[in-house]
């Protein structure tokens, strides 16, 4: 689908606009995020965009240079011109707090505040609501106020790097605020509350300075306020992409997306938008695919979009595919750094090397001092199996921006490959506090808990990492290794049947989106899960249940699910078939036919595990033959081979034992 | 940048591992192995082979640098030999292109390094480590730890794992270059090469990337691909900038001669392509530019060098500084700054208790003392010892305590030198060069041996044993010169062409001085130094052929070089040359002016004993020439008793031929030939032709008066104040007046006057043929004219006639080959 000719000139227009107002008001990130999307906006064809202009009029000035349209901002922007130039190139020369100095110069702004205070003070003593303040807000545009204000936090934001102590030291408790954003988050209370009518109405305006207000409350933890402006000012400007990123910060559940969803004004952005959030929340399916690739064919070379796209095939554990696609990506826009921190994990995990070395390389030679890079370099150190070194460039990603979560993470995991406990659990809980969406955080936390024999922590780490990931088998499987070790079989068997559930239900997905001839492990299960259950049934004396798990897990060495109908499992996995957002199309009809194309996964140590668990059963229920066989297959498999050949020689005994005395 | 790795270094360790894994066969195991450990050896041993030319010195640092800059060099050694796998045609070279290529990514690399510890030889720990995991132990050739080759894998290794990530994607981007020339050749064997080979994830991904791919790699690999072969920076590193400046300066400390001009630029290069100049490589600078002559540079050179050092832990060697900036000073003649300097450095060094450099410092100050008397004079009296002999024992005995043998052996030598400049006995001058002479060999002292031999040079020429100097210069310039410095050599061969020009040998004197390596000469203060004294050679040949204006153009120009740029010893032969242009011009109250002005400079100071010997002589000279030569007899006398007691042989033939002389005028024949015939065997000796031509035309002159008091005695003569006439007038050249006297003598006659007469002409001749070996035209003409007249008074005309058609084509400046033949 496209656009007709027409939308996609508008569309050209707001983005214009947009980066235009942003980068007036210094809001370089979005300006830039704009610009992208503009630049990968096709131009319509030739025929169509004639007629299209011949309908306007035709010397009028570009939307983005007109003056505002409130009369009474137009005419203050016009008389603080000068005053404006002049600060935005304070603040394009990177002194905030002379930029911020130009329109509200300290003693004004302490006037402000301290009549704020002793306002705040009267209203608590008596209770009034007037606002008797001697000392007024200054009368200045609101695109002067934003930039001043957003100075003052830049400012403090500076300040506050410089103030934090080096990462994982000593001293570094992460407890540094920004001490600017009480001042402005006071001031901005004033100027809202002062343009608020009697009524209660606030009177249109530009949506900068609520967009800044709110970040000033997420800052402050005030998130359901915060979420209230940030509302407002994508209703007022929908174009600025630093709000909605804020927003996505702030939803922190599929739930609470979809709750909002229907506030949120109609049109690309929040599209866009809802997009983005549902990739970072982990989401999959049919509809984010389909809705992704709408949103490709009208920028069909956005590279935010394909990042998106990218990470959603990570997500859902289509590791090739996203390879191809960040490769592409990388092709097309080979200066980018940005989200190659994630590539980087997905070459980790399919160890490519070379090509993680090359990316390495790569970002490396572009700047070596974004955290991306750093985090990239520190992934191939630890493909290396340096982890030393794969720390030290994470603390450096870290020192260059310390909300950098993935650098969090993958530091837990650098230190607990190094055996650091202390220090994992560290870096896994700021990445925590970073941001609550990172199941590999959580779920390094239980494993790092578990390793400690910490059962019952690791436990509540493992199912928080299985509340964000209810579709990773990992995080079921671990949550039911968890439960089994702290006694609780019952549970345990559950949450491990919630793994091969889950396992099952990615290949589906996988296989329907869109990737041609994707690996079909659907109907293969992993031993290892298929024993550990059948363990537990053993020791739960359930002896059946537990026979057949394993003849389940045996199964698996030659084509999966040719075994597939014993008992209860056949159900659970026609269960998963009936899953909605699943099998809609044909393809997952039924566990038979799909196996007959499978090879099995060979033996493992699992299911050889298994043959000999089954072996013994046999031998326990006088199945000699059966045993026999089992036994001389594990022979011919060289595992365990004296073991086996001790079975086979007692049942041999005992089948002749046997022959005898029915002789 | 790294510190360590290079390209080259890749090269070297690729070129192990195919020698480990045995793909060098069995002829090419030598050169390999040489080529390799000679690489490794000159960086850590400069002196490795005994005693190499300076020539093969300069190859040896050119050829590290070539290897440094391109993988050519590689080649010229592997590609003579087949590979060792038997397949027709294979060189060893594609082998080792074969190993290069295949470190096809920066991963490759980074594996590369990772495998390189498989080359060492595992220890018993590892051994067991292996067996216990079941591993067989691996078979094959190793290299030990601690071996040459262990060492340098072992530390390449080590280096590489402390690369940080650009870095080492700077080394491999280094390699992909320097690999590169390589390309046809690999191309050649290897049909699917592309233009993006050199990276395996660059080739794959061009499957699937397109033309993007040319995007990707600009990103990865930055300005390189885009400006192609004319990229200018070189992969070098800190590591190997240090070992060749550490190798330059020790070569010009040691024999102090500057880098040939062509490695000099290519070093240059290496050093701007340098990310880290070591503080080594200002000190570099600093040296040349002194060698070259450049004070201002080296001035800031020097203190630039101690700037970046500061920092460092060599703040502790800031008396270093000091001493090497009074030495820039003294070399540059700005002679009481050095002093002061100089000073400094003796409270600093006594303020960190630095002995060696107290030891220097005062060794530096005898021998600035010796140089410059007048400027020391202040200080000895206040602080100094106030005897050199005494300064001298002491630096001896603080020398031996300190364990500083070359120091030790110098101030043995300088004691020996001051005994003779003192005019003490030469058999304890002899005695300290004995001992010096034994400390060198017990020490294995080489570059001292140089030193050793000049002190005996000059021993045998004041002994006047001319042989002897000569053969102990051969000896020197034959077998030493190579082990000292470079101006000892120019020293010994400028020594011999003196030599060579007293004997009156000037072409073979003037061939030995053009003949002295180029190399040399790019050194200012030796090229000042051979040019002063070919113009000094050049000036005593002019002073002798009579070319007054040409010998004057030279002496203007020679004496415009100041006294604090030359050695005094220099500046005094230029002085007495000076006086000799005046005598021959006939300026004698100019040439007396400055003969007193030296010699009152030379009783301020305490200078060598031969130098005042000289003074005297050419005052005795120059009353002679006066025509009062009675008036230098007191000077002649003076000389002759000095000459004798510091045993200065050649002086005192010329002392005792001045008296000789002397005892002509006043009519004292018979002691005065009696005293030339004594001395003039010994005076051969010395060979030197010009004192022996003026001994034999004194002993001529003693002849012919003998011969007029024979005539006397036998009553034929004039009155016996006649003699006096006689003699007078030969000396006075004038032709006419010989010959009127020579008809006084004409009736004369007899047995003994004719005996005398001719041996006056015998000595003539023999004073004529040593005249002539010298040029010196004026001696010879008057030779040519006391010839004449004693034919004359013998009555022979005809021979007469011809003596003074020659004296007359002589003084035309003709028919001088005639007696040089």
């Amino acid at each position: 689908m496209g656009l007709s000719a027409k939308d996609s000139v508008h569309l050209k227009e707001a983005l214009q606009v947009a980066v235009v107002k942003c980068s007036e008001r210094c809001l370089y990130q979005s300006a830039k995020w704009a610009a992208e999307l503009l630049d990968a906006l096709p131009d319509p064809p030739e025929a169509e965009l004639g007629q299209t202009t011949a309908g306007g009029s035709g010397p009028d000035v570009h939307p983005a240079f007109v003056p505002n349209v409130d009369p009474l901002e137009a005419a203050l922007e016009a008389q603080e011109l000068n005053k404006y130039l002049l600060a935005k190139s304070y603040f394009d020369c990177k002194e905030f707090d002379r930029c911020a100095a130009v329109f509200l110069p300290d003693s004004l702004l302490s006037g402000v505040l301290s009549a704020k205070q002793g306002d705040a003070e009267t209203s608590k003593a008596k209770a009034s609501t007037s606002l008797p303040s001697e000392q007024t807000l200054p009368n200045i545009s609101q695109k002067s106020l934003f930039l001043a204000l957003y100075a003052k936090v830049i400012a403090g934001e500076k300040l506050k790097d410089e103030d934090s102590e080096m990462i994982m030291g000593p001293q570094d408790l992460g407890s540094v605020v920004n001490k600017q954003l009480l001042i402005v988050s006071r001031f901005l209370e004033r100027w809202f509350a002062e343009r608020k009518t009697d009524d209660g109405e606030l009177p249109a305006s530009q949506g900068f300075l609520e967009y800044l207000y709110g970040m000033a409350l997420v800052k402050e933890k005030n998130d359901s306020a915060a979420l209230d402006y940030l509302m407002q000012s994508v209703h007022l400007f929908p174009w600025n992409w630093g709000c909605w990123l804020e927003i996505t910060n702030l939803i922190a559940r599929v739930e609470q997306l979809n709750k909002i969803a229907p506030h949120l004004p109609q049109n690309i952005m929040s599209f866009i938008f809802h997009a983005n959030t549902a990739v970072n929340l982990y989401q999959q399916g049919q509809d984010l695919a389909a809705s992704l690739t709408d949103l490709l064919n009208i920028f069909p070379k956005s590279s935010f979009l394909l990042t998106c796209k990218a990470l959603l095939n990570y997500h859902s554990k289509d590791l090739l595919t996203a390879e191809q696609d960040f490769s592409n990506l990388l092709a097309l826009h080979p200066h980018r750094l940005d989200s190659l921190d994630h590539y980087s994990n997905i070459l980790y995990v399919l160890n490519l090397r070379p090509k993680l070395a090359f990316l390495a390389h790569l970002c490396s030679s572009i700047d070596k001092f974004r955290p991306e890079s750093c985090v990239v370099i520190g992934n191939y150190y630890s493909l290396l199996s340096s982890h030393e070194k794969a720390v030290q460039y994470f603390r450096r990603a870290l020192t260059l921006d310390r909300t950098c979560l993935s650098a969090w993470t993958l530091m837990g995991h650098e230190y607990v490959e190094l055996k650091n406990t202390h220090a994992a659990i560290e870096s896994y809980r700021r990445a925590v506090d970073v941001n609550r969406r990172d199941y590999r955080a959580w779920y390094g936390l239980g494993q790092t808990y578990e390793v400690l024999e910490m059962h019952a922590y690791a436990l509540w780490y493992y199912k928080k990492a299985a509340g964000l990931r209810p579709w990773d088998g990992k995080m079921w499987q671990a949550v039911g290794s968890c439960l089994q070790k702290m006694g609780r079989e019952r549970d345990g068997i559950k949450a491990l049947k919630r793994a091969l559930l889950a396992d099952s239900y990615y290949d589906s997905t996988s296989s329907s989106f869109g990737s041609t001839g994707a690996v079909d492990r659907m109907a293969q299960m992993d031993p290892e899960v298929l024993l550990q259950i059948a363990a537990m049934y053993d020791r739960l004396d359930e002896e059946e249940e537990a026979k057949a798990y394993m003849e389940l897990c045996v199964a698996q060495e030659d084509g999966g699910a040719s075994g597939a109908d014993v008992g209860g499992l056949a159900d659970s996995v026609a269960i998963h078939h009936d899953f909605p957002g699943a099998g809609s199309d044909g393809e997952g009809e039924g566990a038979g036919d799909r196996a007959a194309g499978h090879e099995g996964i060979g033996v493992t140590p699992a299911t050889s595990k298994a043959r000999m668990w089954l072996a013994r059963h046999a031998m326990r229920a006088e199945d000699y033959a059966t045993a026999t066989r089992l036994a001389t297959e594990l022979c011919q498999d060289g595992v365990e081979v004296e073991e086996a050949k001790a079975l086979i020689r007692e049942a041999r005994s005992r089948m002749e034992l046997g022959s005898m005395v029915e002789r | 940048m790294s510190r360590f790795l290079t390209p080259a270094k890749i090269g070297l360790l690729a070129l192990m591992e195919l020698y480990v894994e045995g793909a060098v066969p069995n002829d090419a195991i030598m050169p390999v192995l040489g080529f390799i450990s000679s690489l490794l050896l000159n960086r850590d041993l400069v002196t490795a082979a005994a005693s190499p030319s300076p020539a093969e010195r300069w190859k040896r640092a050119d050829r590290n640098i070539a290897l440094i800059v391109s993988v050519k060099e590689f080649k010229k050694v592997l590609a003579p030999f087949a590979a060792a796998d038997g397949v027709p045609g294979r060189r060893l070279w594609d082998r080792f292109l074969e190993k290069l290529w295949g470190i096809d990514s920066l991963h490759g690399l980074r594996e590369f390094f990772d495998r390189l510890p498989n080359l060492i030889a595992r220890t018993k720990d590892e051994l067991r480590e292996l067996a216990a995991h079941g591993h067989p132990p691996p078979v094959g050739v190793f290299l030990t730890r601690s071996s040459i080759f262990g060492v340098f894998v072992r530390r390449a290794h080590g280096n590489s794992r402390l690369l940080q990530l650009h870095q080492t994607a700077e080394v491999w981007k280094l390699f992909v270059k320097y690999r590169h020339p390589t390309a046809g050749h690999w191309r050649k064997r290897n049909p699917l090469y592309g233009r993006l080979s050199f990276d395996s994830v660059l080739m794959a991904g061009e499957q699937q990337w397109g033309n993007h791919t040319e995007a990707v790699a600009v990103a990865a690999y930055g300005d390189m691909l885009l400006v192609g072969d004319h990229d200018v920076t070189l992969p070098v590193t800190y590591d190997d900038v240090e070992a060749l400046s550490e190798f330059q300066i020790d070569q010009m400390q040691k024999y102090g001669n500057r880098a040939p001009r062509d490695v000099r630029v290519k070093f240059q290069r290496l050093v701007k392509d340098s990310h880290f100049i070591p503080s080594l490589s200002h000190y570099l600078s600093f040296s040349d530019a002194t060698r070259a002559g450049d004070y201002p540079m080296s001035f800031d050179y020097l203190y630039r060098y101690f700037d970046y050092t500061m920092q460092k832990s060599d703040r502790l060697f800031y008396q270093y500084a000091l001493m090497n900036l009074a030495i820039v000073q003294s070399e540059f003649g700005s002679h009481e700054e050095a002093i002061d300097t100089m000073l400094e450095t003796v409270s600093v060094a006594r303020e960190n208790r630095d002995l060696p450099c107290l030891n220097f410092t005062l060794n530096w100050f005898f021998h600035f003392g010796r140089a410059h008397p007048n400027l020391i004079y202040d200080l000895e009296n206040s602080s100094m010892p106030t005897n050199e002999k005494a300064s001298l024992a002491y630096l001896r005995v603080r020398a031996r305590e300190t364990g500083m043998w070359i120091l030790w052996c110098s101030t043995l030598q300088s004691e020996a030198k001051v005994g003779l400049a003192r005019g003490d006995s030469i058999s304890a001058a002899m005695e300290d060069m004995v001992r010096s002479s034994q400390l060198i060999v017990l020490r294995n002292m080489k570059p001292m041996v140089g030193p050793q031999l000049i002190m005996r040079i000059s021993l045998w020429d004041r002994l006047g044993l001319a042989n002897m100097s000569s053969m102990s210069c051969e000896a020197f310039l034959r077998c030493y010169a190579r082990n000292c410095l470079l101006e000892d050599e120019l020293k010994v061969i400028c020594r011999l062409a003196g030599l060579l020009a007293g004997k009156g040998k000037y072409e073979e004197a003037f061939a030995r001085l053009e003949a002295i390596d180029p190399s040399t000469l790019c050194n200012a203060k030796t090229n000042q130094y051979w040019h002063f004294y070919r113009g000094l050679l050049k000036l005593r040949r002019d002073l002798h052929r009579g070319n007054l204006v040409s010998s004057e153009t030279l002496l203007s120009q020679l004496l415009q070089t100041g006294p604090e740029d030359l050695e005094p010893d220099m500046v005094f032969v230029l002085d007495s040359l000076h006086m000799e242009a005046l005598t021959r011009r006939g300026d004698l109250d100019a040439a007396f002016t400055k003969l007193d002005g030296l010699m009152a400079q030379l009783r301020e100071t305490n200078r060598d004993i031969s130098l005042r010997i000289r003074l005297l002589l050419i005052k005795a000279h120059i009353f002679d020439c006066a025509g009062r030569p009675e008036k230098g007899f007191s000077a002649a006398m003076r000389a002759a008793r000095l000459a004798w007691r510091a045993r200065l042989m050649s002086l005192i033939w010329q002392s005792l031929g001045a008296l000789a002389n002397i005892m002509n005028s006043l009519g004292e024949f018979e002691p005065a030939a009696r005293l030339c015939v004594a001395i003039l065997p010994r005076c051969l000796e010395a060979d030197a032709a010009h004192t022996a031509g003026w001994l034999y035309s004194v002993l001529a002159d003693a002849r012919v008066g003998q011969a007029a008091s024979a005539a006397a005695e036998e009553g034929h003569g004039g009155p016996a104040g006649l003699v006096g006439g006689i003699v007078l007038p030969m000396r006075n050249l004038s032709l006419e007046h010989t010959k009127q006297n020579h008809q006084q003598q004409q009736h004369g006659g007899g047995g003994k006057r004719e005996e005398y007469l001719v041996q006056a002409h015998d000595a003539l001749g023999s004073a004529g043929k040593y005249f002539a070996d010298v040029e010196d035209v004026q001696k010879l003409c008057e030779v040519l004219a006391k010839k004449a007249t004693l034919m004359k008074m013998m009555g022979q005309d005809g021979l007469a006639e011809e003596y003074a058609r020659r004296y007359l084509l002589l003084r035309r400046g003709e028919g001088l080959e005639m007696y040089c033949g």
